[in-house]
């Protein structure tokens, strides 16, 4: 290398150009180690061939592994919305509406999704509590089989189109003459209300047609009758001591049972044996309801009796209080005799009781109310000054449209399903397609939407603003938590659209809400001297309540003629029920896969409703059902000259000679979850003077097959049940006798699985329950690990506090859980093979008198034992246990082996037996729903789709598939508490951190908090002497503790 | 082995053998081609191993869903699968360790051929923890390796993870054990045999030379391999028998299992020895060698382990009924009358009443009543893994969540298939390596030949000196 011109030199060498300085000169690297020779190693590639070398792997690699990698984008915001904090939760108040099935709640958004719905605990109807199908509202936003745009239908087929096309077709066919029909569930917005007026306004011969899925129309008009007001009334179950309900299941399905529930806990809850006390509930009923099972007594009669029942309980009342006896049909000498006994009970604590009924005859709503009247509970435990107005609807209505549909030219369906719902839904089918315009704003294509012209579908309520008025004076709020997902329209801003009143602005519907608002509600309230202050808070609150006008009504029924049009009883060997479901109602949520997977409380079967047969003990050992069925039998029914197939089961409290079915399945057209599930009996429903009446005769076959699917979760269901034993000719425990021999029956009568006791025997029972404890404990306190639990005094201790008195069953907290957890929904065939992967589960058992026994319900999840027996055999250390007594799964870890299942006392632990959150990478290894695999299908399952995906709550992993998972007492809600404590540098509160299935449980019967600290609730709630752990002798140190069951049974009401 | 024994001994090797008789007899099944039944057999084996791999893949491939296991019952038809592959291992050890201690003679008929089984019967037992993981391909975090997370270990606490060593320590030690007692014979036919198959064998017989340091040698190891296989024989079930007992379910927790299932294991070990020594005695004509009084010692074998067996069964019911623990009696009753009753059914007939047959010397040394009465009792030792894992889950704490199982065809396909995997492995043993021991086999000849005891030695003079002329271990 020749160096020119060089002024800067570095040395001597450098100067001077010295040769050995040259050539180091030239090496980049002088100092490098020498590597061995080449020529020993026969490595012969250079730096540079190296480089190639290396150059050319990496590509070669990138190119090979670079097979279509799918491109998730996350794109941040461009500007940030204040409101949103990615990570943070956002609540906004709100209500769950849905006809007349109201629920003041609290939307939780995560960047801009609901995703969760809790109670609103400033609401005075249902608190914090919800039920089931408040919680699962949030699904049903993301319904895949929602319809999408304003469509055309033809043949049940639609066909897209505009809003504004619509509008314009919709223009050219009304006239100020149109004689026109709105057909509805009942609504509780007045904004709705409203709208339909200014839209009668500009088409005068509109009318409302309002009926209800499952009908209180006889309540309506027996009120219309009694006291000139026709309404619901506001019945107040806190307020009474003794409780008759003929045939209503006012804790599970009817009017408003969460808030019925609510009330109803308040006197059955037992703080300690010393201050026990509680209502008195008797339930006269055909068929085991959810009600019934909390019920003390159940008077059994036959439905066909239910008339003659209502009129021999008020001719019992009226001969203890001075009113007018009326001719009464007979009754079976049984139910006769113990409803004396009930009219004594009633008389006694008059004014303190309250009689209700579901029944849907006027004349014996009138006489419920006469009963009442005599009892004096108008005004204390009944009013009408906050009457309820979630039931409006008469089906009568809806059969009088039908006689006039000819002379019709436009119906609008708003939310009802005729087609489906009532009894002649294929006479409106024809009625339907005759008629010149029909148009749906439902927002899925069910059966009637089906048969109409247009589909102007509705918002979903998460989408929407409105009002509600469930009650007399309490109004609240619904405002949207998300931009409608697809092109939808609210139906009033429809309506007023086609008014021409629709506010032309950007946000019509909130502009006419506002005004609504403004105009109506303002100026009941005298707090907030603006409007834009009182809107402000109601928007924040969620709810607004004003002193509504006291009303107080005098009865003035006509008892005798109410009598006359009773209820004949009938002779028939077999009668029928036809009930509602908690979970699925009349249909409406037929679609909804939680609400399908939740167990039916009572028979514990899920996707789809069973013939509930009676069960009779034969005094030996057996159980056998009516006609010998088994449970998963199919028979054949047959009501009114129709045939329908179903699924028996077997149901204990069921009276002899009778059955029943649920209402609301069989949907032909509900979307992919609902379609054909179940059987459909809306056909066969009789009706009386167009009013549906929801029992029947029947004929059932014998066994004409097995159901392959029958899906139920929970096989043994009794837990000391007892009946009279033929060879010992005395009443014995049908559960010890089981298996033939007596004696070794164990696990079902000695287990501490459930705790119970009568009410006047509790202060010794109480007493007992505390030795046998105390006996368990000592035994538990030898320890070869002494100190073991000492890591559990300091810092936090979660544990829970059950009342299994306070729960009703209703599955508000199974559904909440899933929605919490991303449980996921597994199908029907997957659930008949015991895969359900529910984390928290309502054990229901029957016990006491084997042809008429109480029921009891009991929430069982992960225990969080601090002696786990799971933890210790897992050979990866996939489960462990945290040093705030919290059992955790790691997922990632965890190989799937199943020992901790087997070795679960509680069987608590679900194992994830198929890819069923479609986070596999074996598409084939899906199944849908009903558990057919996709193979190579392009169909999706359930939840595979990014809509659904949308309701997952991203603080909860998805689990794969071959992992273990289960109750994690909600530890992201944990942490959440923690953290805000922290923040704010305090000690946590109880109110820091609530899980899931305690704030949906209307009943308050599920209480969560910190072991440690004595303040927390559940600390004060441990205090009790009511209290048991379930399994508590076999050391494992649970964490959760129940209450006893109490009932306040009199054992002699029916002897 | 050159203590005189009575001649009222019933010989153990028939028909007047030398030692080169020995060598030819017993060479003979690997030098020749394949019979039509070892073809029949193979080709059924393969089937089976072929229907053991689908089932393997499918249940990879869709999860252990497409099993009929439940929320209730965790482990079916797998575990038992496994604890009766393991409990059928046990014969060849204690045959080869235990029975050398004890200087049985009539071990060297049957041992290489219990050995292989034991080899077969681990591989099949080892596969089922594995499939039944719903992680599989995550198998690796059992093991106890340095790691970046932690470093987390796997939980020593857990009866699963005592398995993994139990079960490999004991496969291990029993292949070398195996493979140890097959050099000398691998050298034997690799003397007799030319062209590739000599430079097979003389692979096999690690340059095996048959000098005296050779033979001291080997003779020293086996003594060590015994020695070391003997405590295993005992540990490995008890091990197994951990997953049930540190358990808190009823049926499971109880201190009489380990014992249990030892015998157990004999027990099915020797029945399915049976099984097979029956089979390859006619297929290979080795009547002379495998004798009456082998199956006649087997089945006394068998009919003290099954008695034990049916003691421990016996006293679970007693303590049962003793303790007054009535939940103890609830899981005992219901494993005899409840919805399993049939198999517990099954599993008395055949475990603990039919094999009491063997007590007549008749039925002992009757080839048709041994080979059924050895398959009835891998069924009722089969029926008695079932019994404890499926009875047991199937009702316990909470009747809330009692249900019952019945597998489902993926779970059949796997135990019949590791049925054929079993079989494929010891038939191609059994042509490529000599089925019973040549050289331990030898070494009694003295002894128990029948030219030197029992019926004809008595009746015949012999000249024991002529005899003694030929080379003791030569391989002509």
């Amino acid at each position: 290398m020749e160096l020119k011109n060089q002024s800067v030199w570095t040395g001597v060498e450098d100067l001077t150009k010295s040769e050995s300085f040259i050539e180091l000169a030239s090496q980049e690297f002088t100092d490098l180690p020498q590597l061995p020779s080449q020529e020993n190693n026969g490595f012969t590639a250079t730096r540079r061939d190296f480089l190639k070398y290396l150059g050319f792997s990496v590509g070669a690699a990138t190119v090979a592994a670079s097979c279509e990698i799918p491109v998730k984008r996350a794109i941040p915001y461009v500007t940030k919305p204040d409101s949103i904090v990615p990570g943070i939760a956002n609540y906004y108040a709100s209500s769950f509406v849905n006809g007349g099935d109201y629920a003041a709640i609290l939307v939780k958004t995560r960047e801009g999704r609901p995703i969760k719905i809790e109670g609103n605990d400033l609401s005075k109807i249902n608190g914090s509590g919800t039920s089931a199908r408040a919680q699962a509202a949030v699904l049903s936003l993301y319904d895949t089989n929602r319809i999408a745009e304003p469509s055309a239908i033809a043949n049940g087929k639609p066909t897209k189109t505009t809003w504004a096309e619509l509008d314009k077709v919709v223009a050219g066919k009304l006239s100020a003459a149109s004689q026109i029909r709105i057909l509805t569930h009942t609504i509780l917005s007045p904004m709705t209300n409203k709208a339909i007026a200014e839209f009668t306004k500009k088409y005068p011969n509109t009318k409302v047609v309002t009926y209800d899925p499952v009908s209180s129309a006889a309540i309506l008009a027996a009120n219309e009758q009694s006291f000139g007001d026709r309404v619901i009334p506001n019945y107040k179950f806190d307020a009474a001591d003794v409780i008759v309900s003929v045939g209503a299941d006012f804790l599970g399905t009817w009017i408003s049972p969460t808030e019925y529930a609510t009330q109803y806990a308040k006197n059955r809850k037992i703080a300690s044996a010393a201050e026990a006390k509680m209502s008195r509930h008797i339930q006269v009923e055909s068929y085991m309801s959810l009600t019934g099972s909390n019920a003390d007594n159940r008077v059994l009669i036959k439905p066909s009796e239910q008339g003659a029942a209502i009129a021999a309980l008020y001719n019992e009342v009226a001969a203890l209080s001075g009113g007018i006896a009326v001719a009464a049909p007979a009754l079976n000498a049984k139910a006769a005799k113990a409803l004396k006994k009930v009219a004594a009970e009633l008389v006694a604590a008059k004014g303190k009781s309250l009689i209700i009924s579901g029944s849907n005859n006027v004349g014996e709503q009138v006489l419920v109310n006469a009963a009442n009247n005599l009892l004096g509970n108008y005004g204390a435990t009944i009013d009408f000054t906050e009457a309820s107005l979630q039931r409006q609807g008469d089906e009568a209505n809806a059969q009088a449209l039908l006689a006039e549909m000819s002379g019709v030219n436009a119906v609008f369906i708003l939310g009802a399903n005729p087609v489906f719902e009532l009894p002649n839904g294929d006479k409106f089918a024809e009625a339907l397609k005759k008629a010149d315009l029909t148009i749906s704003f439902n927002p899925m294509m069910d059966e009637t939407t089906a048969v109409c012209k247009f589909a102007a579908p509705a918002n979903h309520g998460l989408e929407s603003w409105g009002d509600a008025q469930p009650k007399r004076g309490h109004y609240s709020l619904v405002q949207p938590t998300i931009k409608p997902l697809f092109n939808t329209r609210q139906s009033e801003q429809s309506l007023l659209t086609w008014a021409g009143a629709s506010p032309a602005t950007e946000q019509p519907m909130y502009d006419y809400l506002r005004a609504t608002w403004q105009a109506d509600m303002f100026s009941k309230q005298r707090n907030y001297a603006t409007f834009n202050a009182f809107w402000d808070a109601t928007l924040h609150n969620g709810v607004f309540q004003v002193a509504a006008n006291a009303v107080k009504p005098t009865f003035k029924g006509d008892t005798n003629g109410a009598a006359a049009t009773v209820t004949q009883p009938v002779k028939a060997d077999v009668e029928i029920t036809f009930y509602e479901t908690v979970n699925i109602g009349g249909g409406q949520y037929a679609n909804n896969p939680w609400l399908q997977e939740m167990p039916d409380p009572v028979t514990r079967t899920v996707w789809g409703n069973v013939l509930s047969v009676p069960v009779k003990w034969d005094g030996i050992n057996d159980f056998n059902g009516f006609k010998d069925l088994k449970d998963g039998d199919k028979v054949e029914i047959e009501v009114a000259g129709k045939k329908l197939k179903c699924t028996v089961v077997r149901q204990f409290g069921q009276p002899e000679g009778t059955v029943a079915i649920a209402v609301g399945y069989g949907r032909t057209q509900a979307g992919y979850c609902g379609t054909g599930v179940g059987t459909n009996v809306q056909a066969v429903l009789p009706m009386k003077d167009g009013r549906v009446q929801y029992f029947a005769t029947a004929k059932v076959s014998g066994k004409t097959g097995e159901d392959k699917s029958f899906a139920s979760v929970q096989y043994h269901h009794t837990l000391g049940i007892t009946g009279m034993g033929k060879e010992e000719k005395a009443i014995i425990n049908v559960d010890e006798k089981a298996l033939g021999y007596k004696g070794f029956q164990g696990s079902l009568t000695a287990r501490t699985v459930i705790r119970r006791t009568n009410l006047k025997e509790v202060k010794k029972f109480a007493a007992e329950l505390q030795t046998e404890r105390a006996h368990h404990q000592k035994l538990n306190s030898y320890t070869l690990y002494r100190g073991h639990m000492d890591k559990y005094t300091s810092g936090h201790h979660w544990g829970m506090n059950i009342d299994l008195n306070a729960c009703t069953g209703c599955g508000a907290c199974t559904v909440a859980c899933m929605a919490e957890n991303n449980v996921p929904v597994v199908g029907k065939d997957e659930v008949a093979r015991h895969h359900e992967m529910a984390w928290l589960r309502i054990d229901r058992y029957y016990y006491g008198d084997v042809e008429n026994p109480n029921v009891v319900y009991q929430p069982m999840m992960c225990q969080h034992c601090d002696n786990a027996p799971c933890e210790n055999v897992c050979p990866v250390n996939a489960t462990s246990h945290s040093s705030e007594g919290l059992n955790q799964m790691t997922y990632n870890r965890c190989i799937g082996t199943r020992y901790c299942a087997n070795n679960c006392p509680y069987k608590v632990r679900r194992f994830n037996w198929q890819d069923y959150t479609t986070a596999d990478i074996f598409p084939w290894n899906e199944r849908d729903l009903r558990g057919k695999t996709l193979g190579f299908r392009t169909e999706m399952p359930y939840g595979a789709d990014n809509l659904t995906r949308m309701v997952l709550n991203p603080d909860v992993t998805v689990r794969t598939r071959g992992v273990i998972e289960k109750c994690s007492l909600c530890v992201q809600r944990i942490q959440e508490g923690k953290l805000t404590a922290k923040k704010e540098s305090r000690q946590l509160r109880d109110s820091d951190v609530k899980v899931a299935c305690q704030t949906a449980c209307p009943t308050g019967a599920i209480v969560f908090g910190d072991k440690n600290n004595p303040a927390s609730q559940v600390s004060k709630l441990n205090q009790s002497d009511m209290n048991f752990i379930v399994l508590e002798e076999i050391n494992v140190k649970s964490n959760m503790t129940y209450s006893v069951k109490v009932t306040n049974r009199d054992e002699k009401l029916e002897a | 082995m050159s203590a005189r024994v009575s001649p009222l001994r019933e010989p153990l090797i028939l028909g007047n053998k030398n030692y080169h008789q020995i060598t030819e007899d017993i060479c003979a099944p690997t030098e020749r081609a394949p019979s039509r039944q070892w073809i029949i057999g193979f080709m059924i084996a393969v089937a089976g191993l072929g229907l053991y791999l689908f089932s393997v893949i499918w249940t990879v491939w869709n999860g252990i869903g497409s099993w009929n296991l439940n929320r209730t019952i965790g482990w079916g038809w797998d575990i038992t699968n496994f604890v009766w592959w393991v409990g059928i291992g046990h014969a060849g050890t204690l045959i080869s360790a235990i029975l050398l201690l004890l200087r049985q003679k009539w071990r060297t008929g049957v041992n290489r051929a219990a050995e292989a089984m034991t080899i077969f019967a681990v591989i099949c037992a080892g596969q089922f923890p594995i499939i039944h993981m719903g992680r599989v391909w995550m198998a690796i975090f059992i093991f106890p390796y340095p790691n970046t997370r932690g470093p987390l270990w796997p939980n020593f606490n857990s009866p699963l993870f005592w398995d993994v060593f139990a079960i490999s320590t004991y496969f291990t030690v029993s292949l070398l054990f195996w493979y140890t007692g097959l050099v000398p014979d691998f050298a034997t036919v690799r003397d007799r045999a030319t062209g590739w198959r000599r430079k097979l064998y003389d692979n096999l017989a690690f340059g095996w030379t048959g000098s005296a340091k050779h033979w001291q040698r080997w003779e020293a190891l086996s003594l060590v391999l015994a020695g070391i296989s003997t405590p295993l024989v005992l540990s490995v079930h008890t091990i197994v028998s951990f997953d049930f007992a540190t358990s808190v379910i009823p049926g499971w927790h109880t201190t009489i299992f380990p014992p249990y299932f030892v015998a157990g294991a004999i027990f099915s070990g020797f029945a399915m020895v049976q099984t097979l020594m029956l089979v390859v005695r006619k297929l290979f004509k080795l009547e002379d060698y495998i004798t009456l009084q082998h199956v006649e010692s087997m089945n006394k074998v068998i009919v003290l382990t099954g008695t034990i067996v049916g003691v421990a069964y016996l006293t679970e019911l007693f303590i049962a009924w003793y303790s007054g623990y009535i939940y103890e009696q609830f899981a005992f009753y219901n494993r005899a009358m409840g919805i399993y009753w049939w198999s517990y059914f099954g599993m008395m007939l055949c475990n603990v009443l039919s094999p009491q047959i063997f007590w007549v010397k008749k039925y002992r040394r009757d080839l048709w009543v041994t080979f059924f009465m050895s398959i009835f009792i891998n069924i009722g030792m089969w029926f008695e893994r079932f019994v404890i894992i499926a009875t047991t889950l199937a009702r316990d704490y909470l009747p809330s969540s009692w249900s019952y199982y019945s597998p489902s065809w993926v779970e059949i396909g796997l135990f019949v298939g590791s049925l054929g995997l079993f079989f494929t492995c010891f038939l191609i043993f059994a042509r490529i390596a000599p089925v019973v021991a040549i050289a331990e086999i030898k070494s009694i000849l003295k002894t128990m030949g029948d030219q030197y005891t029992g019926v004809n030695a008595l009746n015949k003079k012999h000249d024991d000196h002529d005899l003694h002329t030929e080379d003791a271990h030569g391989h002509h």
